[in-house]
């Protein structure tokens, strides 16, 4: 079967347009004046807000990092990792985010708690929780996967530029030293531990009957 | 002899120093200019600090930033160049630009003896004495621009060749077949302009249009033509393909880095500086305000007798003067020209230079001749 | 052959079969959790329930029930069939079964599914089952319905220490008796029972025990939920992110049908499962065996080395191969004795064998020394392919260690030539060896014969290059490779046809396929092509009974 074609018009151009000179000439006076706007809007410092206006006539453009704009509620920022009451991580290295990751970034070593701890044998946490900022491409999918909200990005600060590539990867220590953005470690959601008052519930010993 | 070699020197440095650092000045009208037409603020954030003291001087630093990194980064050399070859190119680049300028008249000449007087035409017969604003005055002028703009596209030839890298040699090709294409385009362009002036010597095109008019006036389209072909010489948008990054990463100096690529880059700013020059003294009157004449001030026109004499150095300087402005305003016009127009196709950009300009430019030579021969009532001239 | 009807498909079956293994055997699974082919029938976790048709001119049994009517928002009477469960259900010609057709099963089976799944913690991020849990699995396929119940779960005991291999967590646990059916009708032992009853129902030691002989991780291999897992593999991994590959426990001369699960990314093997093989292990393997793969990064040889005057100097292989090349040429004929190995593969020592028979060498097999074996799979041989050694020798004269170590002393050997490490003779026997001026030995782990071998080179082991067994009732099988060669390791038998080929022989194989074909040929008993009956899909069989 022949492929469709498709014939397009010839633009209709006058001589003058052909001609090109013209058309130079009026787009020098278009430069020239966005030239003049912008030249008097710095001069006089008369330019307006970009942050509050970004569609405001004239210099749109903020400086950085004196500037900012603010990030939205559910902007996805540098990883962090939870805490619990007692300040150990909530994540109970189910592997979960690491398998969903699409770029693979995220290496987790589980481990079990030593024994005497009070979830020795019953839960597992992660040893080594090592995210590959540089790998990473904030796709939020370990956030949407963790069972356990251990994980999260609501941090609000994105990827600092660091000099040397290690520093880029992120281990436990620091994803847990990381803050929310409303300067919260924990997380929002409940979480009963056994054994808590919060726990409550038949069992064996204490019986409903 | 004295007073020659001195001043011969003085005008060297002074012209070549100049250059250099309208590059770099050039380098933040660049951005600024862009910045400000493009709704932006521009480059501010490079700063120099003395105690409490910030100086930004509204990005210009960013140009001193980019110099020292320039000198400081590593002189990095790929892998199979051709070392010789690879080493000579910028400098074969940044050379004939500064050359250019050698033969380019930028005020009247001063005569030191008498510098507070006013203007005597006898003074011109002690040319010992005389210092003229032009480091050398040479009887073939504009064939000897031809020449060396010409030599222009060695720079560029060379890099792309030295390289090892199959983007240079592309882009080393596209800038010697544009360069070499658009030197017919230009040097056709001024035969029209060398007829009306019956000379090839600078100073005396600027000396004729003094006495006359502008070229612009007289040769409007060898003034279009030779500026096309001119920014088409420096290889600057709309004419860029030959670093044209989106095919090419950066053309024929894809694989320089440091000062080398520096002076790549100055170079290209430099050829916008000679330009403009060329194009102000062939056609813009070079250092010539109207209505001022070597006396000062006069106008003899409308029925108004106005004479206003000057001190033979202050007219010196009032051409000097005159001179840089209209260069700045030819300069700040090609950087607009940049940030106005999209980059041409290579092939459109051949079409243009063989099948527009170059007929263009033959018929101008042709309706020029026709005109001078119908003023001089058909008498050999 | 007698059939009935499954949801309008016609499954034959024999006398005597329920219809849940009828149906199982054709490739049907009708869901069920206490039902394994490899145990009594409890039907206690009603998940397998289906709809039977009444015989023609029989009303069928029907139950009254209450519905809940969303357009009269309220009850109302209904009738259901009786259901029965078709793990217990013996088939009969000309039944007709609904499993998927009947929307009364489907229901049945959500509800069921919500009844188990009541009292669960729901704690799949910490459980080790998860992605292997048929909770999770019925959950999606049967149930996929929010939790209905708002009260707390019932509390029960975590981590409960079942003896040295196993952990128990009550919570988990849906109480199908399948860990306490294997441990009376697999190890012959009754360790567990059930206690309390209703939702208070859990798994507990017999008083007095623990979990303990040579079965105990079936207990684990057969729970259906995460209820029971493993010390040595829980905590460890995620099975979503492990590769199976087939393969044969070397543990013994049984040479159960194994699974390895390895992690590609890490290069390292993280458990064994049995691979259902009818004609060999059944469903099963022993405790000993479920743990080789641990026993297979231990101690291994992984670079090749060479005996000098000051200790052990490191050599590339391609190094070493000359050295024992230039070593056993000099060796007169007659004067070179050639080591085949019980634990290498058939193939390796095929290719040895080829390498004996062109310089005329008389040939030995080193082995294991045997261990306690019982009636139920362990061998008393500890060697997985003895058998095969033997076979591919192709009626050559096998000699024992022992009988390498006499010639030895009776001066009659210059040099040695050994496939593996292990020996079944005496340290101090052993020291014989000291006098054969040259011991060339290809090993993949480090023991008694290569820490007196002159020439080392680094074998790969047997996760890390295919190969095949033949066990102690004469079948050989096959298995695969799981995992790269670790260090300088090579496959042995790419050894020896190189070490032959520095010598000038005519040993031409390249390639593993070639070698296997070859041996096809020479010795066709020993090809596991044809005499493997290996089959993960083996049909299901009658319960075994050893207690």
């Amino acid at each position: 079967m022949p492929g469709k074609t498709k014939v397009l018009k010839k633009p209709n151009r006058s001589l003058a347009e052909q001609a090109y000179l013209l058309e130079i000439a009026k787009g020098l006076g278009t430069t020239l004046k966005h030239f003049w706007q912008g030249t008097s809007q710095m001069v006089s410092g008369n330019t307006p807000d970009a942050v509050k206006d970004p569609w405001a006539d004239g210099i749109a453009t903020i400086s950085y990092p004196d500037e900012k704009r603010p990030y939205a509620e559910r902007w996805r920022g540098v990883h962090r990792l939870t805490h619990r009451d007692d300040g150990s991580p909530r994540c109970v290295a189910c592997l979960c985010c690491s398998t969903a990751c699409p770029a693979q970034c995220i290496y987790i070593k589980p481990a079990e708690y030593a024994e005497g701890d009070a979830r020795h044998g019953y839960e597992r946490y992660p040893e080594l929780f090592v995210i590959d900022e540089l790998r990473c491409i904030f796709c939020g999918f370990c956030v949407e996967a963790c069972p356990c909200d251990a994980i999260r990005m609501d941090t609000g600060t994105h990827m600092t530029a660091y000099d040397v590539k290690s520093d880029f990867i992120y281990d436990k220590a620091k994803l847990m030293s990381m803050v929310s953005q409303h300067g919260t470690q924990k997380s929002e959601n409940p979480r009963h531990e056994p054994g808590d008052p919060t726990h409550p519930g038949v069992d064996r010993l204490h019986g409903g009957h | 002899m004295l007073l020659f070699w001195i001043s011969a020197i003085v005008k060297i440095a002074l012209i070549v120093g100049t250059l250099v650092n309208m590059a770099a000045i050039l380098l933040w009208v660049e951005r600024k200019q862009s910045a400000m037409m493009q709704n932006r603020i521009g480059p501010n954030r490079a700063t120099i600090k003395i105690g409490s003291l910030e100086i930004r001087a509204a990005g210009l630093v960013h140009s001193i930033a980019d110099g020292i990194k320039m000198i400081w980064k590593e002189d990095w050399e790929p892998v199979g160049v051709d070392k010789f070859l690879y080493r000579l190119a910028p400098i074969a680049a940044l050379v004939p630009p500064l050359c250019l300028f050698a033969v380019i008249p930028f005020g009247p000449t001063l005569y030191p003896d008498h510098a507070r007087d006013l203007y005597d035409a006898s003074w011109a017969q002690d040319a010992m004495r005389a210092v003229p604003m032009q480091i050398t005055n040479l009887n073939v002028g504009v064939l000897y621009i031809f020449a060396v703009a010409g030599a222009g596209v060695i720079g560029a030839a060379l890099a792309g060749w030295a390289s090892n890298n199959k983007f240079s040699l592309m882009g080393g090709l596209r800038a010697a077949s544009q360069m070499v294409s658009y030197e017919v385009a230009m040097g056709l362009s001024l035969v029209g302009s060398m007829m009306v002036y019956q000379t090839v010597r600078l100073d005396e095109m600027v000396t004729w249009q003094t006495q006359h008019c502008w070229g612009i006036f007289t040769q409007p389209l060898a003034f279009v033509l030779f500026t096309t072909a001119a920014i088409a010489e420096t290889k600057r948008v709309p004419f860029d393909v030959p670093e044209g990054e989106s095919e090419l990463v950066a053309g024929y100096f894809t694989e320089y880095a440091g000062l080398k690529f520096g002076m790549f880059a100055s170079g290209e700013l430099v050829e916008v500086c000679t330009s403009s020059a060329l194009l102000v003294t062939i056609f813009l009157g070079g250092w010539q305000l109207p209505f001022v004449q070597l006396t000062g001030f006069e106008f003899h026109a409308l029925g108004i007798d106005l004479s206003w004499h000057w001190a033979h150095f202050i007219v010196v300087i009032v051409g000097v003067l005159t001179f840089v402005l209209k260069c700045a305003g030819l300069i700040f016009m090609q950087l607009q020209i940049r940030w106005t127009l999209p980059r041409f196709r290579y092939d459109q950009i051949m079409k243009l230079g063989w099948r527009m300009l170059l007929p263009a430019a033959l018929v101008n030579v042709l309706a020029t001749g026709m005109v001078l021969l119908f003023l001089n009532g058909g008498a050999h001239s | 052959m007698p059939t009935f009807k499954l949801d309008d498909r016609e499954i034959p079956f024999e006398k005597g079969e329920t219809i849940i293994q009828a149906a199982h055997r054709q490739g049907i699974e009708i869901p069920h959790y206490c039902w394994h082919p490899g145990l009594s029938i409890a039907a206690n976790c009603r998940m397998c329930l289906v709809e039977v048709e009444p015989p023609p001119g029989q009303r069928a049994m029907m139950l009254d029930i209450l519905t809940w009517d969303a357009a009269k928002n309220d009850y109302v009477v209904d009738r259901k069939p009786k259901l029965q469960p078709a793990c217990q259900l013996a088939a009969s010609d000309g039944m007709v079964v609904r499993s998927e057709s009947s929307h009364f099963v489907k229901n049945t089976r959500a509800h069921v599914q919500e009844f188990l799944l009541a009292n669960h913690p729901v704690d799949c991020p910490i459980c080790d089952q998860a992605g292997e849990c048929k909770l999770q699995d019925y959950y999606l396929s049967q149930q996929h319905t929010p939790k209905r119940m708002l009260d707390e779960p019932v509390h029960k005991p975590k981590a409960v220490p079942f003896g040295d291999t196993i952990v128990y967590d009550a919570e988990r646990c849906i109480t199908c008796t399948r860990c306490i059916r294997v441990c009376d009708e697999l190890a012959g032992d009754h360790m567990l029972d059930l206690r309390e009853r209703g939702n208070r129902n859990e798994v507990v030691l017999a008083p007095g025990r623990k979990l303990e002989g040579d079965y105990t991780l079936m207990t684990e291999h057969v729970c259906p939920v995460g209820a029971l897992t493993s010390r040595h593999f829980r905590f460890k991994a995620r099975v979503w992110t492990l590769k199976e590959t087939p393969s044969i426990c070397t543990g013994c001369a049984t040479g159960c049908n194994m699974w390895v699960d390895v992690d590609p990314r890490e290069e390292r093997a993280y458990r064994n499962r049995p691979r259902d093989n009818a004609a060999v292990n059944k469903y099963w393997m022993c405790d000993d065996g479920m743990m080789t793969y641990l026993r297979e990064t231990e101690r291994r040889v992984l670079e090749a080395s060479a005996r000098g005057d000051a200790g052990r100097t490191k050599l590339t292989v391609d190094q070493a191969i000359e050295r024992a090349a230039a070593a056993l040429k000099g060796v007169p004929k007659g004067w070179l004795a050639v080591l085949l190995s019980a634990q290498a593969s058939s193939e390796d020592n095929f290719v040895m064998v080829e390498f004996a028979r062109q310089l005329g060498a008389p040939l030995y097999l080193s082995a294991k020394a045997g261990w306690k074996g019982d009636k139920i799979l362990r061998s008393e041989d500890q060697n997985p392919n003895r058998a095969g050694a033997v076979a591919v020798a192709n009626n050559a004269k096998v000699g024992t260690m022992k009988d390498l170590l006499h010639a030895v002393s009776a001066g009659q050997v210059q040099a040695v030539v050994g496939l593996g490490t292990d020996s079944d003779a005496e340290g101090d026997a052993l020291a014989t060896l000291g006098r054969v001026s040259d011991v060339v030995l290809l090993a993949s782990h480090d023991g008694p014969l290569a820490a007196r071998s002159t020439v080392l080179l680094p074998a790969a082991s047997w996760l890390e290059a295919p190969g095949s067994f033949m066990n102690v009732r004469g079948i050989a099988q096959p298995f695969a490779k799981a995992l790269p060669p670790k260090g300088d390791a090579v496959p042995a038998w790419d050894l020896v046809a190189r070490l032959g080929r520095a010598m000038e022989l005519d040993l031409k194989y390249r390639k593993f396929k070639e070698v296997r074909a070859a041996m096809a040929v020479i010795t066709p008993a020993a090809n596991p092509e044809k005499s493997s009956t290996a089959d993960a899909t083996a049909p299901a069989v009658q319960p075994q009974t050893t207690a």
